[in-house]
């Protein structure tokens, strides 16, 4: 777990000759790519716990899915990748939404302790599973085009870089559009914000959850799909991104979506400049560190209004 | 006494009697191993079930206090010379220490914010245990503990180490007990339910809260330290987060809030690994599938069950 | 009479609510104190600020002579101050005896190490928290319902055992919020006689109440609060003749008739 790979910008680059500025540039770049990934992990995170107050540790196993998906789709039934993508996304949200109506509905307890619980073993489960198909060895899932990098303020930039940051973008988009403009979005607004007004208005509360959860399971795809070719590909890979996905969410403000994103980029920026300027060698500790501290300091996270709810 | 009373410590004689029995019908060290660790784990499950079933949070970082009591004894004992029964005390007291520091700020809010910290914490001490290793020994580990000695008498065998941390669990048990058929216990349960009214009655819901966390922590050290003496060897795999995640497990699984729960379902799920390692290739899945399909339809664990079965109205067994 | 409780310039807002302004009051001991008003006008919050459940923007709190403003709720419990709630509270997974013997907290002492180690002072102070409790069970009405878990208690039950887990630890002053809503008028009566006998033994009783031929009835002062101010202060038969209560409470479109 210690020595997973993220954005491959690592103190070498020091050595090289390249100037300071350039440096800095090279570690936001680097920062905000996997910050990016960090932001969609965290917003699956909020969706399901806005609409079920459940902390979903499966979160990053839909993750670790969404690259195994798109592996297979390219490799196993040969799909072009402009097919793959897409088709490894919506898989994983039918297994997100599966996950809902076969483990957390049908629980006999409503006990968030418990449902949180449900959601660990899933996870468990669902690794097992993944090692079963996909095996232990890392597999490579490429690029989603060619590789030409590009140099932009002294900072080499590649097109997976531009396609991390571009679909992270899209999806916010996505998701902005779908809560605020359709009628199923909006309900399931109403469900989070209060579940029996809304099911006096006829909103299906169950279902509401459902989509979340499959939404949720979109989003860990959509990182999945991004991230993967840039650091390697296997079925635990989800585990340390999920955990600081995680961290980028108490970071924002659990369940706050604009503190999901802005937690997620200060998070990746945080933890790149900190293993390009200080040491690599506790990269992995700085997100923990971090959310320690937030919970310290501020336990309303950086869009907590005010400091915690106290008892 | 009251008759629940005396129905626990009939349970813990009842306990003791089959432990006392159990090396002669088992005499294969492997067995016995198994057992030993069995103690350990019913060790930290037993502090953990306080926290877990009677105050209502839930720790993700048990195996760091774990690891903590761990890496304490074995490098002073094992570097420093220092006497292994007071450096398991001191262990004790800092990992207190540092229970109380990640308590304080995370108890005192609403909502579940001691998972969140716990969680961090463990993944934080994992790195350390990992990268520190001028002193830990780093990923490969640190050896050259020298064993606990009893009277003169090192405990330096599974047999010797069996009495010792089964003598210990009993011993455990029996304050968790004491605590929770006492006013204090009877504050916990009470703010469990309704932080208001506990308050509102007399009981200072913020201290109870950090206490009962660190007693927690403290049961976990002390297993910790045990462990590093009876194996000689800690590194820092044992004390993961999957750790603390199996550890939960075991409360959940025997039942959250009884004590009898927490010996259960470490007995259950300690050998578990083990027993499928003939299936290693579905392991995780199995392990994953019973545990899953467990929490779905005996959400009250195995022995929550039995209970509610035999004693519908009247409360806990133990 | 001096006051045992004495709430100064009580303010505090909700967002755009002033929910109390200035508000200020005195409770003796051994005499009932109603806090009145239509719904919203802040008597719950009021009682809320007093027992440290939230803090209000400015005003002093002085109970027995102590400044107690900000004191968390089982230091005020430990001072002889304990409450009831108006939506029930109690801890319903616990029988009805060990939610009495909760209640006697505030009168007991020993901490973690002391009952791990199952000192012998606790078995003997253990004892009298039984005893005690059993005392309150029998004061009202509960001792047949001892085992049994109080969440499965009758509404009316509930409440009776929320009384007697606030009296249980000798209190100096009780706050009572509600105690008799959603009650049937025989419960209510009943319920009445216990609150004058709690008064008659010199405890200080202040009574948010909607009911008001209870009110009337049992308290030897009544305070009117309306929007968060208090409009009238007074003995009984003088707050029924009040114009402006009355005025609040026709406007109020409250059940006036009830006051005769």
């Amino acid at each position: 777990m210690q020595n997973a790979r993220l954005g491959r910008v690592g103190p070498k680059e020091r050595e090289s000759g390249v100037s300071f500025g350039e440096q800095i540039a090279q570690y936001v770049v680097s920062g905000l790519t996997t910050g990016a990934v960090y932001a969609l992990v965290a917003l699956g995170f909020c969706l399901i716990y806005n609409a079920t107050r459940i902390v979903n540790f499966a979160q990053g196993d839909f993750l670790s899915l969404g690259g195994l998906m798109a592996y297979t789709f390219l490799t196993g039934a040969g799909l072009p990748m402009i097919l793959a993508f897409p088709c490894a996304v919506v898989s994983v949200a039918l297994v997100g939404a599966l996950l809902e109506r076969l483990a957390i509905r049908p629980a006999k307890s409503r006990q968030v302790m418990v449902l949180i619980f449900i959601t660990i073993a899933a996870s468990i489960l669902m690794r097992g599973i993944f090692k079963h198909l996909w095996g232990k060895e890392a597999l490579a899932l490429p690029p989603l085009s060619p590789e030409v990098p590009l140099k932009v303020l002294g900072a080499t930039l590649t097109p997976q870089n531009l396609w991390v940051l571009g679909m992270t973008l899209a999806a916010i988009v996505a998701l902005l559009w779908f809560f605020n403009r359709t009628l199923t979005g909006k309900a399931m607004r109403a469900t989070a914000i209060n579940p029996s007004a809304a099911a006096l208005m006829g909103i299906d509360a169950n279902r509401m959850t459902m989509y979340s959860f499959g939404l949720a399971g979109g989003l860990g795809a959509l990182a999945g799909v991004l991230i993967t070719p840039i650091t390697s590909l296997s079925y635990e890979v989800g585990v340390i991104m999920g955990l600081k996905g995680f961290a980028a969410a108490v970071l924002g403000g659990y369940g706050s979506f604009v503190g999901a994103i802005l937690g997620g980029l200060v998070l990746g920026l945080i933890e790149s400049l900190t293993a390009g300027l200080v040491s690599s060698v506790y990269k992995d500790a700085v997100a923990f560190v971090v959310l320690l501290l937030v919970l310290f300091l501020r336990p309303g996270g950086l869009m907590g209004v005010k400091s915690g709810d106290r008892v | 006494m009251t008759s629940s009373g005396k129905r626990f410590y009939a349970g813990l004689l009842a306990l003791a009697v089959l432990l006392a029995l159990l090396p002669l019908a088992v005499s294969n060290p492997y067995y016995l191993n198994v057992f030993n660790v069995v103690a350990l784990n019913v060790m930290v499950v037993t502090g953990l079930n306080l926290l877990i079933g009677y105050a209502g949070h839930i720790s993700l970082g048990h195996a760091a206090f774990f690891g903590l009591g761990a890496y304490i004894s074995g490098i002073l004992t094992g570097s420093y010379g220092w006497e292994p029964w007071l450096t398991l005390i001191f262990a004790a007291a800092v990992v207190a220490l540092v229970a109380t520091i990640i308590g304080v700020p995370t108890l005192r809010l609403k909502g579940n914010y001691l998972v969140m910290a716990t969680l961090g914490f463990n993944l934080i001490v994992s790195v350390l245990m990992v990268q520190l290793d001028d002193i830990t020994g780093g990923p490969s580990g640190y050896s050259g503990i020298p064993p606990l000695s009893l009277f003169g008498h090192a405990i330096a065998t599974d047999q010797s180490f069996y009495w010792l941390a089964w003598g210990l669990v009993l011993v455990g048990l029996g304050l968790a007990r004491n605590l929770v058929h006492s006013r204090v216990g009877r504050g916990l349960k009470a703010l469990h339910e309704s932080p208001l009214a506990a308050a509102a009655s007399g009981v200072p819901i913020e201290a109870y809260k950090v206490k009962v966390f660190v007693v927690s922590a403290v049961y976990a050290s002390v297993a910790g330290s045990l462990y590093a003496h009876y194996y000689g060897i800690i590194t820092p795999a044992t004390f993961d987060i999957f750790k603390s995640v199996e550890l939960v497990t075991m409360c959940i699984i025997g039942g959250m809030g009884s004590l009898w729960g927490g010996l259960f379902g470490a007995a259950l799920i300690t050998p578990l690994p083990q027993l499928l390692a003939v299936v290693e290739e579905y392991k995780d899945i199995i392990f994953g599938g019973i545990l899953l399909v467990l929490l779905i339809f005996l959400p009250q664990g195995v022995v929550g069950w039995l209970e509610g079965k035999r004693m519908r109205p009247g409360g806990r067994a133990f | 009479m001096a006051a045992l409780l004495r709430i100064e310039g009580l303010s505090i807002r909700f967002g755009g609510l002033q929910a109390l302004e200035d508000f200020s009051l005195a409770a003796p001991a051994g005499s009932i104190t109603a806090l009145i008003g239509p719904n919203g006008a802040g008597k719950t919050t009021a009682i809320n600020c007093v027992s440290g459940v939230i803090a209000p923007d400015s005003g002093a709190v002085d109970f027995d002579g102590e400044a107690v403003l900000g004191l968390p709720g089982h230091k005020l419990a430990r001072l002889g101050l304990t409450r009831t709630f108006q939506n029930l509270q109690v801890f319903g997974l616990m029988n009805v005896r060990e939610n009495v013997m909760v209640g006697l907290h505030a009168d007991s002492h020993g901490g973690f190490s002391a009952a791990m180690l199952r000192l012998p002072f606790l078995r003997r102070q253990e004892a009298a928290i039984r005893e005690r409790a059993d005392e309150m069970l029998a004061l009202f009405g509960l001792e047949e319902l001892a085992g049994q878990p109080a969440g499965e208690l009758a509404y009316g039950d509930q409440k009776r055992l929320e009384l007697a887990r606030a009296l249980a630890a000798r209190p100096k002053m009780m706050l009572l919020d509600e105690p008799v809503a959603g009650l049937n008028p025989a419960e209510t009566e009943q319920l009445g006689e216990l609150i004058v006998k709690i008064k008659d033994q010199g405890i200080g009783v202040v009574l948010v109440e909607h009911d008001m031929a209870l009110v009337m009835r049992i308290s030897d002062q009544v305070a009117v609060l309306s929007g968060g101010k208090l409009i009238a202060q007074g003995p009984p038969d003088r707050i029924q003749q009040n114009p402006e209560v009355i005025r609040t409470y026709l406007g109020g479109g409250e059940e006036f008739g009830l006051l005769a």
